[in-house]
This record gives C-alpha cells, sequence and structure tokens, in this order.
C-alpha cells in the first residue's frame, strides 16, 4: 500500500460563496464524510492547510491582481471580477490555505515522505487567470504548484491532466507557450459549456506549441468515449513528454448526477479514469501524482467518488 | 452596425498596369485575397483576386515560381487583363446586415467601399463580417449557452430574460433560431456564468422545454419537397 496523503482542514470551508452557490463548503464535508465511513481515514496522511507564501502566488499572478483580490475582498465585497465569483471576508486568505496546502504536500512527495496525495481543497483553481478571477476560482493552485516543483524541486517536466468537465482555461493559458509543462484537458465540448475554450485546435503556442492537447466530449457522452479520448489523445502524449510528476485537476462533475454539465460519466468511469493515470505515473514520475479538487457539485455523489479516488491512490 | 466601423480602412491597392506576378506577391506578403484596383485619383476601377491570378497561372507556376520561361509568357499580363472591371461595391453607410445578405447573394468573399464620388474608402471582406459576428454571439467571453423551445408567440422572451435576470445572470447574447418546429422557436441565450443548473432547474419549472444540447442547430436547411 502506497502512502497517500489527504490534504483536508476545517479552514477550507470558511470561504463562504452564499445561498444557493454550487460551490459551497458542504462539498469538502461530503468528500470528508465519504472517506470517513469506507473507514480509510486510517491508512491516510492527514496534512493540515499551511498559508502559501506569496512568493510561488507570484510566480503565476500579477501582483496587481493579487493585491486587488486583496483590497476587493477584505472591503467587504461580496463578488470578484465575475457575479459567479461569490466570496465572502475569508475568501482570500482561505485563497493563500489552499495553496500553500497544496505545496506543502507536494514537499512532503518530493523529499519522500509521502507517494502521492489527494488535496481536497477551496476555492478551486484552474479557471484563474493570471490576472483575473473566473468561473469561483481566484488562485490557480495547479499553476503554482508546478512552478513551486519546478523552481523548488528541480523537476523539468510537469505534465497536469484535468479531468474537471469545464475547460481549465486559466491552466491553459499560463503555459501555453511553455513546453515544459504538458497541459491535457478533457472536458464537455466548449459549445455546449462553460467558459467556452479549450477546443480541439488550441494545441499551445510559440515553443510550447505542441504542449497543449483538448479532448473534447459531447453532450450524452460517457465511459466509453473518455476511456477512447485517454487512450488515444492523453497516453500517447504522455509517453512522448515523460512527465517527471503529474498534477491532476480532479473535477467530479462529469458525473450523470451533477447537474453541472450534460456529460454522462459513471462512477465506474472515475475510478478508470484515475487508474489509467497512475498507470502513467507509475511508468514516468515514479508514481509521483498530486491529485487536486477543481469542481464535483453533487453532493450525494462526492463521498463515494472521493472514496473511490483515494482507494485507488492507496493502491497506487 | 454600418460597414463604415467594421471595413478595413488602410486598403492595400494595385495599379492596374502592374504585372499579375506584382498582384500575386503583394497578396501573398500581405495575406489578403483581394486587392482593389484604382486610378492615381483613387477612383476604383476593378478588383483582382487570387482567384483571378490563379485561372490565368498554371499549376506549375503556383506551385513553384521558379520556371523562367514559364514565367516570361505571362509577363505581359497585366492587372487590367484579368481584374473584373465595375466590381459590386457597398457605401459606407450600409450596414453590417446589408453586407451579410449582399455576401450571401453575389457569392464574393470582399466587397470595395466606395463613397458616392467613386472613391475607395475601404474594403470588407467575410472576415470582417465573421469578427463581427463573434463579437455579437458574445462567446469570447467565458460563459454557457442553454437552449429553450418557446412557443411562436408575443411576450415569451421576456418571461425568459425576467427569470434569469432574477438570478443575477447578465447575457452575453441571445439567438433566436426561426427555422425551428411549426408554431415554436428556439431561444439560445448565451449566459456569462458557469452556474446555469439553478436556472435551468427553474425555466423547467415554468414549463419550458430545454433543448438537448444534442439537437441544438442555429440554423436548418429548408426541406427539400
Amino acid at each position: 500500500m502506497k502512502r497517500t496523503g489527504y490534504l483536508h482542514d476545517n479552514r477550507y470551508l470558511l470561504h463562504d460563496t452564499g445561498p444557493y452557490h454550487p460551490e459551497m463548503a458542504d462539498r469538502l464535508i461530503a468528500v470528508y464524510n465519504g472517506i470517513k465511513e469506507a473507514g480509510l481515514l486510517d491508512q491516510l496522511t492527514l496534512i493540515p492547510a499551511v498559508r502559501a507564501d506569496l512568493k510561488w502566488i507570484e510566480t503565476v499572478h500579477d501582483p496587481k491582481y493579487i493585491r486587488r483580490f486583496e483590497e476587493v475582498c477584505l472591503s467587504g465585497n461580496r463578488t470578484f471580477d465575475y457575479p459567479d465569483n461569490q466570496m465572502c471576508v475569508d475568501t482570500y486568505e482561505t485563497a493563500y490555505l489552499a495553496v500553500g496546502g497544496i505545496l506543502d504536500t507536494a514537499r512532503r512527495i518530493m523529499e519522500g515522505e509521502l507517494d502521492n496525495a489527494f488535496c481536497a481543497v477551496r476555492p478551486p483553481g484552474h479557471h484563474a487567470e493570471r490576472d483575473q478571477a473566473m468561473g469561483f476560482c481566484y488562485f490557480n493552485n495547479v499553476a503554482i504548484a508546478a512552478r513551486y516543483l519546478q523552481m523548488e524541486h528541480g523537476i523539468q517536466r510537469v505534465g497536469i491532466i484535468d479531468s474537471d468537465v469545464h475547460h481549465g482555461n486559466g491552466t491553459q493559458h499560463i503555459f501555453e507557450k511553455d513546453p515544459t509543462v504538458f497541459y491535457y484537458s478533457i472536458h464537455q465540448h466548449p459549445s455546449f459549456s462553460f467558459p467556452g475554450t479549450g477546443r480541439e485546435f488550441e494545441e499551445g503556442a510559440g515553443d510550447g506549441q505542441g504542449f497543449t492537447k483538448n479532448s473534447l466530449v459531447l453532450p450524452g457522452q460517457g465511459d466509453d468515449v473518455y476511456e477512447q479520448l485517454i487512450l488515444s489523445d492523453l497516453l500517447p502524449a504522455f509517453e512522448r513528454f515523460k512527465p517527471e510528476v503529474i498534477i491532476v485537476s480532479t473535477g467530479f462533475d462529469g458525473h450523470r448526477d451533477d447537474d453541472m454539465s450534460d456529460v454522462n460519466l459513471s462512477t465506474e468511469g472515475y475510478s478508470w479514469i484515475l487508474e489509467n493515470i497512475m498507470k502513467l505515473g507509475n511508468q514516468y514520475a515514479a508514481g509521483r501524482v498530486i491529485s487536486v479538487l477543481e469542481g464535483g457539485y453533487c453532493l450525494d455523489r462526492l463521498g463515494e467518488l472521493a472514496t473511490n479516488h483515494v482507494r485507488i491512490l492507496l493502491n497506487g | 452596425m454600418f460597414v463604415s466601423r467594421s471595413m478595413v480602412s488602410q486598403v492595400i491597392t494595385i495599379d492596374k498596369d502592374a504585372s499579375v506576378f506584382e498582384a500575386q506577391e503583394k497578396m501573398a506578403a500581405n495575406g489578403i485575397r483581394h486587392l482593389p484596383v484604382v486610378e492615381a485619383d483613387n477612383r476604383l476601377i476593378g478588383i483582382v483576386t487570387d482567384r483571378d491570378i490563379r485561372s490565368v497561372m498554371p499549376y506549375s507556376l503556383i506551385k513553384e515560381k521558379g520556371i523562367a520561361r514559364e514565367r516570361e509568357k505571362l509577363a505581359h499580363l497585366k492587372v487590367a487583363d484579368i481584374m473584373t472591371r465595375n466590381p459590386k461595391t457597398i457605401s459606407p453607410m450600409y450596414t453590417i446586415q446589408d453586407a451579410l445578405l449582399m455576401i450571401q447573394k453575389e457569392k464574393v468573399g470582399a466587397f470595395p467601399v466606395v463613397d458616392d464620388k467613386g472613391e475607395l474608402q475601404g474594403i470588407l471582406s467575410v472576415r470582417d463580417l465573421l469578427r463581427a459576428f463573434i463579437n455579437v454571439l458574445g462567446i469570447g467571453q467565458p460563459g454557457t449557452l442553454v437552449g429553450i423551445e418557446v412557443e411562436e408567440k408575443i411576450g415569451q422572451m421576456k418571461k425568459i430574460v425576467d427569470a434569469i435576470t432574477e438570478e443575477n445572470i447578465s447575457f452575453g447574447s441571445v439567438l433566436v433560431a426561426r427555422t425551428w418546429d411549426e408554431g415554436k422557436r428556439a431561444v439560445f441565450p448565451y449566459l456569462l456564468t458557469n452556474n446555469v443548473s439553478k436556472v435551468k432547474k427553474k425555466l423547467s419549472t415554468m414549463g419550458y422545454k430545454l433543448i438537448n444540447p444534442m439537437d441544438w442547430y442555429l440554423d436548418r436547411l429548408p426541406k427539400k419537397q
């Protein structure tokens, strides 16, 4: 059995998105309860959040944006940049804790204390652009983690796999000219889904041409199409790229019971995806797989999905 | 909505006495397919397109520009010999709608824009219209498209817009497909949000039918009899 970290902290619940917002604190409670009821807590290494050092956030975000986020948040505004981005006075600090917890988890993996990990954080990150909050995201957690691994731990090639049903526009844009970070995303076709980017012809730019890959799933499609696309698009791409660490932007919102998309992945489909990511991780990245939570809004399903998720990480 | 706001004003033109090779190189260098032909006083007398050039050149010359003998044969050929004289033009005060309908009718790729003195003011190509259309669709901004089937009667749109506005969601665009089933219209609000599940439930509760995304279309060709 692998040494799997589980980043969980009640302070992640402090980011209050108000009534009727799908990205709510209850999501993390559902994740925690699911893992606990399955009796897996004892097998996992529970990791508490720590506050990120600003210098790491600045490797991805414009300092002016960070200051603007702080000002807007602390002055009591309920939204930032778009009405979607509901927040409270604790949001800015919670976003720091999300980044810091992930970086500390990455450190533990790099120092050999852990093999892999699931980081159940809020707020999510993959829509956040260098200088703009978007789609419930403020700091791009996985992008900052990729930069941290490169700058602090000498990792040259980071592979990011984004399984959220929405395209991670922020992550793609941050790395689109960078051949040292491969961004792979599989999501609902952008003509049918937020945010409208991640089209098939977006494949990176400049030196990063060929280091971005988007696989598109149509409304109503599910497990078989995901399997087909991951085999035909992701596996060969990572075989060529040979990532030294894999970061997964994990979104459970492609589940058939999640009403944030029209995609019909089953619980078993989600397991299949992570099992195949683990194979890639074992083959190229010495098993170093860091899974970071993005979306997933069906409270009735999050428990079982997260349980299967950490079980697969434990099995390596 | 006027052509003058969407056209390209810095037009790359060519002289009627220029050679076809000159025209070909000018197009390639600027990545364009249409060259208005003007007199010294900027009066439009014709237009030459990459198709006009291709149709007078043997394939070997387009493919590899080298062969000297072939080139010589065509060296005497001037723009004036191959251009379309008195092409269809539009006025800067035409609207984008005029231009869209005219481009469909005339089956051309671009219109020279000419004022009432006959002087060239700009050029409007399919590319410019596409840019305007992308802007109108709102798809440059993050959002989610929703499809709603409604009865073809007055007041439907207001109810939909009110229901969405109450949720504090802004609109990137609203499209209406007119060639839907008999007595129905399809309304496609492009909503600037990631959070459409609540508003979708609300519209269903109000009695609207949400259209399966796989059945969405904005345009349907008339059925053949």
